[in-house]
């Protein structure tokens, strides 16, 4: 067998025993924190999906608060395909356009700002909202940022990335698709090319340059076995592929690494004082 | 001198921190398993305080010798012998990661966890002192052996036990579950892979108490069992749930394992070169 075929393997998860898992995660952080449900933005991509999908049974509907949160940039499948998971899981969603938020602050301040710093400014708007609903709610913003992401940085700081809790943080991209497959999810919302949707036409793949296939088991191998970038590409890893993906992780770990504080005392938050907050 | 013992595993979940709602935990299931006749009851590693404590681990310690918890535990453990997990704090001050047992009104033995895993999630070392004895327990008779989780993959513990006279080792657990792509947990094929063996070249009867529930963004995977001396599991908790597990061991099968395969009688301590 070919090692290749082996990491494909390691991959493969068994979504019955990770869906029990998740589930209770989610129904653990609500009843822990004495929080009254959670709040999600439904983008109509996968993980996203995945999140509600996991927080329902958990929860119950009527305590998962989805908000479809899209922009006037929104591709229009966004809205139909959120709807269409909403429907699935029987969940009530609200409608909140961003575009009114975000464009007046570009079209006042700063009017040639480029499309990275419009999608950034679009994340953290839907941040804000989420959050500020979580706090009229009594709830849980629920994290639906997935392993392969975080790794690469592929996400924005204090948009997408931030949350309350996050139960997709540890699964590889495909991981994600295999316990999206197995929730029986709206098979357009499974099947679709992953997209940030910050512009039009945009795909994650094409932004990244390479395939969350291969990215998920390059990262697997350097971040779960600990190879190095050679032990990688002689397992026969395209080698531009493998040090765009080196150069990703190493340049995006300030995005999990939150709040840097400078230590001056003996006592610093984090670093000399770790207290749980469970 | 007794042949049979009921052992009762207390697969419970536990709140970090929170002592007396783990206390009234720990009470309920003392109950349930006195229904059943339990007479030797287990509970998790921490059981009592939850395990990833950190910089919390202090202010949840206990002093055994005046602690109002322990005298609440010992007055409803009665004739039941209970072992639970908690933060010790020892008379010079340090913190231990120990088991205590507990039986009519006295704490009969203190086991303080030897190994400290400090690797991957684990981070023991930096925050309890390495306990430095290893005895026997006294239970009716009995010798009984108490480990705690890393202790077990430290296979020299588990040997001596059983050389000066263990039938049963019982292995208190908070290990974090694993999920991969085999039909049951990483974790729980790992352990199961290590208590087997430990029952197998030991020869002797082991049970393993691990905990449920989740805590920090992980969590512990339950499946604690029983194994019988010949490595055979004869019993399993559930995975994610509470539960308690009762089994009336038959402690002369440990002879006549070690009758038909005499292993620890042939033990030899004395192979010169690698020490």
């Amino acid at each position: 067998m070919s090692a290749r075929t082996r990491v494909r393997e390691k991959l493969q998860l068994n979504v019955a025993l990770a869906t029990q898992a998740l589930v209770a995660f989610i129904k653990d952080a609500v009843e822990t924190t004495g929080t009254t449900g959670v709040v999600l933005g439904l983008s109509g991509g996968v993980d996203s999906a995945l999140a509600a999908a996991l927080a329902v049974p958990a929860l119950g509907p009527e305590r998962v608060h989805a908000f479809l949160l899209p922009h006037s940039n929104s591709s229009p499948d966004a809205v139909t395909d959120a709807e269409a998971v909403a429907a699935a899981l029987g969940l009530a969603t609200q409608n909140i356009d961003i575009s009114p938020m975000v464009d007046i602050y570009f079209e006042r301040y700063d009017s040639d700002a480029d499309k990275v710093r419009l999608g950034n400014k679009m994340a953290r708007e839907r941040m804000s909202i989420l959050y500020d609903q979580a706090k009229k709610l009594g709830a849980l913003v629920l994290g639906t940022s997935n392993k392969s992401e975080i790794l690469l940085g592929y996400s924005t700081i204090f948009g997408d990335n931030a949350s309350s809790i996050n139960p997709l943080g540890d699964l590889y991209k495909q991981q994600v698709w295999q316990l999206a497959a197995h929730l029986e999810l709206p098979e357009q919302v499974v099947k679709k090319r992953p997209s940030a949707d910050l512009w039009p036409g945009q795909t994650d793949e094409q932004e990244l340059g390479f395939d969350y296939a291969v990215a998920d088991e390059v990262l697997y191998l350097m971040f779960n076995f600990g190879l190095s970038e050679e032990e990688v590409i002689d397992l026969d890893y395209p080698a531009d592929v493998v040090r765009r993906i080196v150069t990703l992780e190493e340049n995006n770990r300030f995005k999990r690494r939150l709040m840097l504080i400078a230590r001056l005392s003996d006592s610093a938050i984090n670093l000399d004082r770790e207290i749980p907050r469970d | 001198m007794a042949t049979h013992l009921t052992v009762g595993l207390a697969q419970i979940d536990c709140r970090l921190g929170a002592v007396e709602a783990n206390l009234e935990r720990h009470l309920d299931w003392i109950a349930r398993a006195r229904e059943r006749q339990v007479e030797l009851l287990l509970f998790p590693e921490l059981s009592l305080t939850g395990y990833r404590l950190l910089h919390l681990t202090s202010r949840v310690a206990i002093r055994l010798d005046r602690s109002k918890v322990v005298d609440r535990l010992m007055a409803a453990a009665g004739d039941m012998s209970v072992v639970v997990g908690l933060v010790e704090e020892g008379q010079e001050g340090f913190l231990y990661n120990s088991a205590v047992l507990l039986h009519q009104g006295e704490i009969l033995h203190v086991h303080r966890k030897l190994y400290l895993p400090t690797y991957g999630i684990f981070q023991e070392g930096r925050f309890f002192g390495q306990g430095e004895r290893l005895d026997l327990a006294p239970i009716d008779g009995q010798a009984l052996g108490l480990l705690i989780c890393e202790d077990l993959w430290h296979p020299h513990l588990a040997r001596r036990l059983a050389l000066a006279g263990g039938k049963l080792l019982a292995v208190l657990s908070a290990g974090p579950g694993r999920i991969g792509s085999g039909e049951t947990l990483e974790s729980q094929d790992t352990w199961e892979c290590l208590t087997r063996s430990t029952a197998l070249v030991n020869t002797c009867w082991l049970v393993y108490c691990n905990r449920v529930g989740w805590e920090e963004g992980s969590f512990y995977a339950g499946a604690s069992h029983i194994v019988r001396p010949d490595g055979q599991i004869v019993m399993r908790a559930s995975t994610f749930e509470e539960d308690l597990l009762v089994a009336r061991l038959d402690l002369r099968e440990v002879d006549r394992v070690r009758w038909r395969v005499p292993l620890l009688q042939t033990h030899r301590r004395d192979i010169e070169g690698l020490k």
